[in-house]
């Protein structure tokens, strides 16, 4: 049966297709979880009402919220970490760097109820901080370096260094997204003139990269640019999976196919513009030289295609020979006098009328051959044919295309850009959204002026879960992307509302969230559990109520960071292209700079990044995976990278000790694990050294295998 | 709350743990009562599915030629009676639009070989010779049309990657967990087509293939580095042991912290049998002369066939040779038929000598070799001396690990464009190849995202061929 006629039926009788939509999510999961089956309303598009806190003794209002949860299911809490192990954890939660010692000397020796605060203001006006929760960003906004067909590459990590840079001025997350979609703060897209006449305002001249976001997502058809806005948008901002309506209606949520394509009708006139990121000078220098090498070039080019022109006519007169005859005609005529349609044949065969190189010069004879290769010798000898010499750098943006504005929009049969559906127009539109949206101001800004309204209970509760999810290991929703019936609920539906009105009362500033969350007793309690706890553990073994601190490994790139930093060589500059450590260049930069994407033919991901669980960046990834596996081992044990750390990391504390090994014994713990050795730890280690200061370097060896060295505790 | 599903069944981005699988062993002592293949201890401890029934083979040495082989002119020979006419050709390869194609002429002469008598060409002279141990299925088809895309179906049996579908390798390693506890379950030799083919997707990374690379050191970081003493390095060990004690004992019930002394320890004893999977030296001459690797033209393939037997050999489940991969992949010849030459005297050789090798040892019953293309290549031309792809009919072969030899399946038309005699869906060489394992492809399902997803979507074993 013909696919499109089914859904065409089907989409007649919806009360069959209702039943057979029931019938299909029952048989396909085989456990159909409960809000599917009953019609309740969706929990996450319900407004957010700011819930009143908790009685309860504590002071923190998020403790409040998981203190009286904790007392109704009679779960006790460890008690808070000691102090250094709460600088360690902080520093690399806020800025993915462990504490220098000096830092650790200062807390320890600032014993005011004010020092931990002053900690967290420090690392959120770091600039490392933004590196660090752009990277977090940047997973869920699927940034690479690299993927098929993407156009956009060139220059891509501008974009990353613009979400670094608005993470550091603390640009309220409405904006931050807003700026993302459109190019430009909601507020600042018209002006007045004083004579009362109302024009587009000039964006802010760095904001042209954050539409990195979107040009990112250009690939081998065109409309892959408004499909991948749909996926990543949804699934980033609404925390709603309305990609999966692509080719069929939301099995789970109310997000029908037509949602869907409304949604992509919204982005599709975009299209990608290239800018040559140049001054003037060297714009007009970059012409002259290419000018100059055209004019080198053109005699030899002269010669070479008179020589060639035989050859290659009769190769072609051979081939057009071989087609049929009405095609044959259609080949022969003048490109002018061709019909579209006639233009469209012509095209198609194209290929197999395109005569390459080899095919020339295999049909000549072998005298010609050689004359033929001297004439390409004295054509390269002159210069190079392509761009401007030397290359400059550029940027991909996107825009609207005013043309492609006028455009009717199709429902595609399975997302297929080849396949629309004629009698399936849909209008620009969004799921959840009004029914007439107002469009004056554009098609996307309409869109995003609903998406980032304080009033969208999806956008503040899926950002604040987001910032929950990194700080705690979990968000309260676990599926941090999926807000949908298939998602589950939040473990803390109520502290989640909450923290959702939070934000939008503090303006979407993120670091006052940060501040917030991290300053609860919840976030520096011990990730311990003494027997005296054994009923909590029994009660809450996954620690859904935070009852202690979780346990969790360090991403690749804190790793990396981390050994850098013991090593004392971190090159902290802010920005800038990524790069391959494998190259060797560069390799003493921060690893959220290490490269990362996909290519069909290479590797691009180096092993490090893979080996640790990152991400090619081909999918919005709103958690990384956190596997324990040889290979991770195998790096640590014998990577080059490790070894040539372990000794250059000796060599510090050669320097920094000099005869001193009990003192060497010191900082190493201190510039690794953040802490003093215990006595034990100490003996130990003096025991390998036996005496020799050219033993240290067994001693940095263990320190970075160590668990504690891969682990926030 | 209760409804909330917890982070370790899971994962984000799609993934799942192994451990979190639920497990769908049928029948759960039956591995202990098969015996035989299965009678080293503990070597089915880590199965999550089956086996099913009892199986035939242990592993699967799996040859994948990239680019896409001309089944034309290697399995299924046709006559040249069409050759130089025009015929439709809609919808392939490069080709939208409405046209027609040349049919080029084969030019391989095809000599019938063994007591079954199967014609093999001229450029497979070596394969022929062990012909009647390979059952030639030539009948195979799926449904792109381009390199990418096709990878992407024919070895994660799903169209387009949506849903980050593991590669086939994957389900094997995923269903039947490791034969040896020193080695990787899965392990690539040779440049994939595509990284998708190297995957464990939502499987997650500890089923995904291990690649050996060529040289001395197989697995990236698998030797310490130069300098220090094996004996130093066992201190070190225990050294490293001894400080984790602390924290591993505070931190006992997390599964991580499990898992990473786990690591280590698979870590150190890859260590050392790694090094002895790869190492020849005890390799007879005129072993090592059956994969060619005395000659310069086989040297390369024949090293990775013969690597591939000592896997098989130490228990490696499923081994995946990627000959020509990179990019489209080299037997990808659209200009000029000529350029399967050297691609078929580099395999040819070694093919055969590997087959030969693990019947001399008695493995070829316990070892299903399998040799196949993304896709095979048309009739026509593009107007030059090459053929274009062809998804919509091809040639497949399997040996060993209890296929019927010596046997034809299937066929394509008159041209050799489409398969028209019980044509096969690739799904069915999947379902083929875990019959072989003694696993029912209709019972491996896994629970992600609120979803079902089956490793074989559709198919069913080619009964045909199996012995």
């Amino acid at each position: 049966m013909n696919p499109s006629r089914l859904k065409l039926d089907l989409r007649n009788a919806g009360a069959l297709w209702l039943m057979l939509m029931a019938l299909v999510a029952a048989g396909v999961t085989g456990r159909v979880d409960a809000a599917t089956r009953t019609n309740a309303p969706l929990w996450s598009i319900q407004p957010v009402v700011r819930p009143a806190l908790p009685e309860g003794p504590e002071l923190h209002p998020i403790d409040r919220f998981l203190g009286a949860e904790m007392r109704k299911r009679k779960v006790q809490a460890a008690g808070p970490t000691d102090r250094a192990t709460l600088l360690r954890r902080v520093h690399l939660d806020l800025t993915g760097l462990p504490p220098t010692p000096a830092e650790q000397e200062a807390f320890a020796s600032d014993p005011s109820p004010e020092a931990y605060g002053k900690v967290v203001d420090r690392l959120l006006a770091d600039e490392q901080h933004a590196v660090r929760y752009a990277r977090h960003w940047l997973d869920v906004l699927r940034y690479a370096d690299a993927d098929e067909r993407m156009t956009a590459a060139p220059g891509i990590h501008l974009w990353r260094d613009w979400v670094i840079g608005a993470l550091h001025e603390d640009v309220p997350y409405d904006q931050f997204v807003q700026v993302q979609l459109t190019g430009v703060r909601a507020n600042e897209r018209t002006q007045m003139s004083a004579t009362g006449f109302r024009s587009r305002r000039e964006p802010r001249p760095g904001d042209l990269f954050a539409m990195g976001f979107l040009a990112r997502g250009t690939g081998e058809h065109p409309q892959d640019l408004a499909i991948n806005a749909v996926d990543t948008i949804s699934t980033a901002f609404m925390g709603m999976t309305v990609g999966c309506a692509k080719c069929h209606d939301h099995m789970y949520d109310p997000i029908s196919e037509r949602n869907y394509y409304e949604m992509k009708a919204l982005f599709d006139p975009l299209v990608l513009r290239k800018i040559t990121l140049a001054g003037a000078a060297d714009l007009l220098a970059a012409g002259k030289v290419q000018l100059e090498v055209a004019r080198r070039r053109a005699p030899h080019e002269r010669a070479l295609n008179e020589f060639v022109a035989p050859f290659r006519a009769k190769l072609y007169e051979d081939r057009v020979q071989m087609l049929p005859p009405e095609i044959q005609s259609v080949i022969r005529k003048a490109e002018k006098s061709r019909t579209v349609a006639e233009q469209k044949i012509a095209d198609d065969y194209y290929p197999i009328l395109r005569i390459d190189d080899d095919k020339l010069t295999e049909s000549m004879p072998e005298e010609a051959r050689k004359q033929y290769r001297e004439l390409q010798r004295q054509l390269n000898a002159a210069g190079s044919g392509v761009g401007p010499v030397p290359a400059l750098p550029v940027f991909y943006t996107v825009e609207v295309d005013r043309v492609k504005e006028q455009d009717k929009h199709y429902i595609l049969t399975s997302g297929d850009p080849l396949r629309p559906e004629l009698t399936h127009e849909v209008k620009p539109g969004w799921p959840f959204g009004p029914a007439e949206p107002d469009f004056r101001d554009g098609h996307i800004e309409a869109f995003v002026d609903w998406l980032t309204a304080p009033g969208n209970p999806l956008f503040a509760r899926v950002a604040v879960n987001r910032l929950w999810q990194w700080h705690f290991g979990e968000g309260f929703q676990k599926l941090s992307s999926d807000f949908g019936n298939s998602g589950g609920r939040p473990t803390h539906p109520e502290l989640l509302d909450w923290l959702a009105s939070e934000f939008v009362r503090v303006g979407f500033s993120m670091k006052a969230m940060h501040r917030l969350m991290v300053t609860s007793e919840a976030y520096q309690r011990s990730s311990e559990a003494g027997p005296e706890l054994a009923a909590s553990r029994e009660l809450d073994p996954e620690g859904e109520t935070l009852w202690r601190f979780r346990l969790r490994r360090l991403e690749a790139e804190p790793i990396w960071d981390g050994i850098r930093a013991a090593v004392g060589d971190l090159d902290l500059k802010v920005g800038g292209a990524s790069f391959d450590p494998t190259s060797g260049k560069g390799a003493k930069r921060r690893g959220a700079y290490i490269v990362r994407g996909y290519s069909a033919s290479r590797e691009v991901t180096p092993n490090f990044l893979q080996s640790f669980d990152v991400d090619d960046g081909r999918a919005p990834c709103p958690l990384r995976t956190r596997t324990v596996t040889a290979p991770q081992a195998l790096f640590l044990m014998n990577s080059p990278d490790v070894d040539r750390a372990s000794r250059q990391w000796a060599d510090r504390l050669r320097a920094e000790s000099k005869d001193d090994l009990v003192g060497a014994v010191e900082r190493a713990y201190r510039q690794s694990l953040a802490r003093p050795p215990s006595p034990g730890e100490r003996e130990e280690a003096l025991s390998l050294l036996a005496g020799d200061a050219s033993r240290l370097d067994r001693l940095t060896w263990l320190l970075f295998n160590l668990d504690e060295f891969l682990y926030v505790r | 709350m209760s409804d909330s599903p917890s982070l370790s069944s899971l994962y984000p981005c799609g993934r799942l743990a192994r451990r979190n699988f639920i497990h769908q062993i049928g029948g759960g002592f039956l591995g202990l009562a098969l015996g035989g293949v299965w009678a080293e201890a503990g070597e089915i401890q880590d199965a999550i599915f089956g086996p099913h029934h009892v199986p035939k083979a242990k592993s699967v040495i799996f040859l994948f030629m990239c680019g896409g082989v001309s089944h034309i002119d290697t399995f299924d020979p046709k006559d040249n009676k069409w050759a130089g006419k025009l015929i439709d050709a809609i919808g392939f390869g490069d080709n939208l639009a409405e046209m027609k194609r040349p049919v080029i002429p084969c030019l391989r002469t095809f000599q019938r070989h063994g007591q079954s008598g199967i014609p093999v060409s001229d450029w497979f002279p070596h394969v022929g010779s062990v012909i009647d141990d390979i059952a030639v299925v030539r009948s195979m088809w799926c449904h792109e049309g381009n390199h990418f895309p096709a990878v992407v179906e024919t070895q994660t049996g799903h169209r387009g990657r949506a849903f980050d579908h593991p590669t086939f390798g994957s389900w094997v390693s995923y269903a039947l967990g490791s034969a040896n506890r020193n080695l990787p379950t899965f392990v690539n030799l040779g440049r994939p087509s595509s990284p998708v083919q190297l995957t464990g997707g939502y499987l997650g990374a500890s089923v995904a293939a291990t690649p050996f690379q060529p040289g001395d050191t197989p697995i990236p970081n698998l030797y310490p580095p130069q300098g220090g003493s094996p004996a130093e390095r066992e201190r070190q060990m225990e050294r490293l042991h001894r400080m984790n004690q602390q924290f591993r004992e505070r931190h006992a019930e997390n599964t991580d912290i499990q898992a990473r002394a786990k690591a280590y320890e698979l870590a150190a004893r890859m260590q050392l049998s790694a090094p002895e999977a790869v190492d020849f030296s005890g390799e007879p001459a005129h072993v090592q002369a059956l994969y060619g690797i005395d000659q310069k033209e086989t040297e390369e393939f024949g090293r990775q066939l013969l690597l591939a037997r000592r896997l098989a050999e130490r228990g490696v489940r499923y081994i995946q040779i990627c000959h020509a991969g990179g990019g489209n992949g080299a037997w990808d010849s659209h200009g000029d038929m000529k350029s399967h030459g050297p691609l078929c005297r580099a395999t040819d050789k070694p093919i055969a000598g590997l087959i030969r090798d693990l019947k001399q040892r008695g493995m070829l019953d316990e070892t299903l070799v399998v040799w196949t293309s993304e896709f095979g290549r048309t009739p026509w031309s593009q107007n030059t001396t090459g053929r274009d792809h062809n998804p919509k009919g091809y040639t497949s072969w399997l040996a060993g690990g209890g296929i019927r030899g010596g046997m034809v399946h299937g066929g394509t038309d008159e041209v050799g464009y489409k398969a028209v005699d019980s044509p096969h869906y690739y799904s069915d060489l999947h379902a083929t190849i875990l019959h072989q394992l003694g696993l029912d492809h209709r019972k491996m399902e896994v629970q992600s995202l609120a979803r079902t997803f089956k490793l074989v979507e559709d198919g069913s074993p080619i009964r045909e061929i199996i012995g």
